[in-house]
């Protein structure tokens, strides 16, 4: 009967019009919306506080660099989704990409931003410098590093090579950029052997002029950055040959281009061509052919040619003389260490606001799908990582602190830290830039979603200003040569951080609970063990061969492999200690609590690092403890990404559209606008 | 269909025109100055609004600026998805003449405002015609006050709440007026060399190294007003457009409203009291400030004005809780 009343019903429906509207049975579901992570998720603690902390120092200043560029014009502002975002055209060929680097440099000079930065002294004004290379250094690298080629590299060899009579003519005119440096240290045959360099000085004191030339052309200056289209000046570094002697490595001055951009006579310039990242920095390649320049020109501070050619030096010693030659360029590498943590911060920031609004499948059927944070396996690839990024953070703070209170007696310990962290930064840098890139998927691989693009642009930090590897290998060196001289003093450890080793070895507890894993004296204690032990053990080794007759750079070579290890475990604790200081500021309450957890999260995964099981300071038993400690954090850590990206202090328009509405930033009519 | 529903004593008069809804400021005598009754009956129209799916254009007639449209009046409707001005219009925030410094979100529309005539327009309580204000984005479109009429007709037989259907009917009345020779937006370099400078101090002497022309007026008497403005005010209202330009309007609401809780308890100054008796009550037009100079208003003080209020009794602005799904993307870009 039900079956013939329903069918009588339908056939009504359909005969007679105007009838009264059916419930429909389907309903379309609801188009997938985005809907901001702000909406859902709560901060647990004062995020402004946070940032403060992490960027340590100038937050005013940077904001000010901020504004500075999300309002103009040059800094190709494109709306997506309703925001405004700032990022180079990548899409530009490199001779334009070249025109706007230079334009905005230009602009910033124009608005102050640069004022003091070679006339000024003081830690607060190079503190600042910092603060704006790392603002500079978020929107793109080409700026960053056309700056810090000019202001670090060039300035800074007028600064800390040249004298009176330098700084009196050269720090006015390049701080107002009247003069444009460049920086030729590296040759085609030569780079991380500064030494080896081929290019030659020698000495007319007839005239009163060096004569610098190419001989031959792997001699050729290469990679000089700002050489191939707009410096008019540049630092030569080159092999002095004074009355048939030769002195070493020395630096000198030398103009390459006239006012109206023409290239120098005796001078030929090339250019090294596209590359795979930063084509908006004019990398050049330089030939000398007798050119001549004055004999003021010679760089003094620490060796000089007197008028009728004789070479004057205080210090005797030729190793001492190009060590105390090389220590100026320490800002560099510092720049480029602290320069590349915020870097990272910018892929974290987008990869994880991306993965608290992307879902992707439903756990069981009619659920909405699972945002991509909520997966463990997601929170394992970046939760990691952002700790990661917390404690490079404070490391670079530490470096840069380290580095504008420096003293002769800190040198060698700036040397020996800049080098670490440097290395240690760079690398992770890379490696945080591949995970966001992978976990932003299809949407990482489109350059102006930033987060794959950033990788192109900064894989050459692993190379420059010291090769990486090269670097943890001197990192080594100085480990070695401190232990050397600590037997020497009663086997008293001082400086490097390795006092530790003056107190008995550490032990790890056999059974790692939640409590003691998470305990930051067990942490700490975990990762001294590691550099203790292997600091002992790379000693014994290298001296063993030193016993067999072999020199000692053949052995340092013979041991590379315990070298690397020892260089990493210096670096993870030194990077640690930094973070507990930190955290050590901050007074009882929730933003120490996340902040502690975050340091967790950090040591344990060094505690994950294949050294441990390889040598054995952990077990089998302890390494699965501290695994499952890991996934028990980044599940507790998971409420808290957002607050903890946040506290990055990044202006939304230097994120990309996939960290907002990356939907509407995709909808048809954004495409007819 | 439609329907008035509202009294001779209601401040916020309403009509129903189909899926239109037209709010008008209902206060003449006192130039529509907003009063509490006002902003709590709008909140309670457009919170219904929002879940009644029988509107879907809301038109306050103040976002239809036909005349002059000033502190709390941009507040109503600078916020707003559309605003029309006409050949009538007059904008300003002009609230450091008297102690007060632009709120009601306006750290939010004016810091988005090209390069930093934001600043300018905020600090100077500049007046903008309405070609200026479509010139630099205050507003979103212009017609000519004769065509509104036919505009309010037309915008009443819609029934799509799409933003381009709705801003395709505006732009048949539409027009794109001349700036005028003389106006301020023809000399935005100037103002953005001055007005991106770090401090007020600052922003002073840059306008005072421009004057060249004896002649040009207007960068004299820029200065001029700068100088009769409350220094606080100044200093206070400058941080906050800085601040708000990385805020989200939320956000930035939060934050005035503290600012706005130090100024009228008068904890550190009572400018605003000496603003509103100068300009408003005695209209002597010369407000003694305290204090009296920039250079005594330091950094800390600045600072007091953006944090918490030291009371049992206050608490910071809840904004209301907005659905999570199916927010307009627009209003999406503002969080």
């Amino acid at each position: 009967m039900d079956r013939a009343y329903q069918r009588t019903r339908i056939l009504t429906n359909h005969l007679i019009p105007n009838s009264p509207a059916q419930t429909v049975c389907l309903t379309s579901n609801e188009c997938l919306s985005y809907s901001p992570p702000e909406l859902s998720e709560k901060y647990a603690f004062d995020v402004g506080e946070m940032r403060r902390l992490m960027d340590g120092h100038d937050v005013e200043e940077r904001d000010r660099l901020f504004g500075l560029i999300i309002q103009s014009k040059l800094f190709n502002p494109r709306v997506r989704g309703g925001k405004v975002f700032v990022s180079p055209d990548y899409n530009q060929s490199m001779e334009q990409q070249r025109e706007m680097t230079w334009k905005r440099i230009e602009y910033l000079s124009e608005r102050g931003v640069f004022r003091g930065w070679m006339t000024g002294k003081g830690e607060d004004v190079e503190m600042k410098r910092f603060a704006c290379f790392e603002v500079l250094g978020l929107f793109d690298h080409s700026i960053s590093i056309k700056l810090g080629v000019h202001f670090f590299l060039w300035g800074g060899a007028i600064q800390f090579f040249g004298t009176k009579h330098h700084h009196d003519k050269w720090l006015r005119d390049t701080e107002n950029y009247l003069i444009k440096g460049c920086f030729a240290m590296t040759e085609l045959g030569h780079g991380s052997n500064v030494r080896g360099i081929e290019t030659v000085t020698t000495y007319d004191s007839n005239t009163g002029e060096f004569i610098i030339n190419t001989p031959c052309e792997s001699a050729q200056k290469y990679w000089i950055g700002g050489a191939a289209k707009h410096a008019t000046h540049t630092i030569v570094f080159s092999q002095l040959n004074i009355n048939g002697t030769n002195e070493g490595v020395h630096a000198l001055i030398a103009q390459i281009r006239d006012a109206d951009g023409n290239v120098c006579p005796n001078i030929r310039i090339a250019d090294c061509g596209h590359k795979i990242g930063l084509n908006g920095v004019d990398n050049g390649r330089i030939w000398f052919d007798n050119v001549r320049v004055p004999r003021e020109n010679l760089l003094n501070s620490v060796a000089d040619v007197s008028p009728d050619g004789k070479y004057l030096s205080s210090i005797k010693d030729p190793d001492q003389r190009f060590a105390a030659f090389l220590s100026p360029l320490t800002a560099g590498r510092v720049n480029i260490a602290v320069n590349a943590v915020y870097q990272s911060k910018v892929g974290l920031a987008i990869a994880i606001r991306y993965a608290l609004t992307r879902r992707a499948f439903s756990l069981k059927a009619n659920e909405p799908e699972v945002l991509l944070l909520d997966y463990p396996s997601h929170q394992r690839r970046l939760l990691p990582l952002l700790a990661k990024i917390y404690a490079m953070s404070f490391a670079a703070n530490y470096l840069k602190m380290l580095y504008v209170k420096r003293t002769p007696q800190s040198n060698k310990t700036i040397h020996v830290v800049s080098s670490s962290f440097k290395a240690t930064i760079t690398w992770s840098n890379m490696q945080i830039l591949q995970e966001c890139r992978e976990a932003c998927g299809g949407q990482g691989l489109k350059t102006e979603n930033r987060v794959g693009h950033l990788k192109a642009e900064h894989d050459v930090q692993s190379t420059f200003e010291g090769d990486n590897n090269i670097l943890m290998q001197q990192v080594s060196k100085a480990l070695f040569a401190e232990y050397v001289a600590a037997q020497k003093r009663n086997k008293v450890f001082k400086g490097l951080g390795l006092e530790h080793m003056n107190k008995p070895c550490p032990v790890i507890p056999s059974q790692l609970t939640s409590t003691t894993l998470r305990c930051s004296q067990f942490q700490m204690d975990a990762l001294c063990l590691r550099e203790r032990e292997l600091l002992n053990r790379f000693v014994a080794d290298v001296s063993q061969c030193l016993a067999r007759g072999e020199s000692k750079e053949h052995s340092f070579n013979t041991n590379y492999q315990l070298a690397e290890d020892l260089g990493k475990a210096f670096s993870d604790q030194a990077i640690f200690q930094t973070f507990v200081e930190a955290e050590a500021t901050l007074a009882a309450g929730s933003l120490k609590d996340v902040l502690g957890m975050v340091r967790s999260l950090y040591a344990l995964t060094c505690l994950e690092d294949v050294t441990y099981l390889r040598y054995g300071y952990l077990s089998v038993d302890n390494a699965a403890a501290v695994r499952g400690e890991i996934t028990k954090l980044c599940s507790e850590l998971r409420p808290h990404a957002l607050a903890l990206v946040s506290s990055f202090g990044i202006p939304d328009a230097f994120l990309s559209p996939i960290a907002f509405n990356w939907v509407d930033a995709n909808s048809w009519s954004s495409v007819q606008h | 269909m439609a329907s008035s529903v509202s009294s001779q004593h209601d401040e916020v008069l309403v009509e129903e025109k189909s899926f239109a809804r037209i709010l008008t400021l209902n206060r003449p005598k006192q130039l529509n100055a907003l009063s509490f009754q006002m902003v709590s009956r709008i909140l309670e129209l457009f919170l219904a609004y929002e879940e009644d799916p029988n509107v879907k254009l809301v038109i306050l007639k103040v976002s239809i600026l036909n005349g002059i449209v000033m502190g709390g009046g941009n507040g109503a409707s600078m916020h707003g998805r559309f605003r029309v001005a006409t050949e009538n219009t007059l904008f300003a925030m002009p609230e450091t003449a008297v102690g007060l410094f632009p709120d009601v979100g306006a750290s939010y529309f004016l810091s988005r405002l090209p390069g930093f005539f934001g600043e300018y327009v905020g600090l100077t309580g500049a007046r903008l015609d309405g070609a200026e204000m479509l010139a630099c984005g205050l507003a979103t479109h212009f017609v000519p006050s004769a065509k509104l009429p036919m505009l309010e007709a037309a915008l009443c037989e819609i029934d799509s709440s799409d933003p381009g259907f709705i801003s395709s009917i505006i732009c048949q009345y539409s027009e794109q007026p001349s700036l005028k020779p003389q106006s301020v937006y023809n000399r935005l370099d100037v103002i953005d060399r001055c007005f991106s400078q770090k401090t007020v101090e600052e922003i002073l002497s840059a306008l005072e190294r421009e004057v060249v022309d004896p002649r040009d007026d207007w960068i004299s008497a820029t200065i001029r007003t700068l100088k009769k403005a409350s220094p606080t005010s100044l200093k206070i209202s400058l941080r906050s457009i800085r601040v708000g330009r990385f805020q989200g309007v939320g956000p930035c609401l939060v934050r005035e409203y503290r600012m706005v809780s130090h100024v009228m308890r008068g904890e550190f100054s009572k400018d605003l009291l000496e603003g509103c008796r100068a300009i408003l009550l005695d209209k002597d037009k010369n407000p003694k400030w305290e204090p009296s100079k920039l250079e005594l208003v330091t950094d800390t003080i600045v600072d007091r004005y953006f944090s918490k209020v030291k009371d049992e009794d206050w608490e910071d602005l809840k904004l209301p809780v907005r659905s999570k799904f199916n927010l307009p993307p627009h209003v999406v870009a503002k969080l």
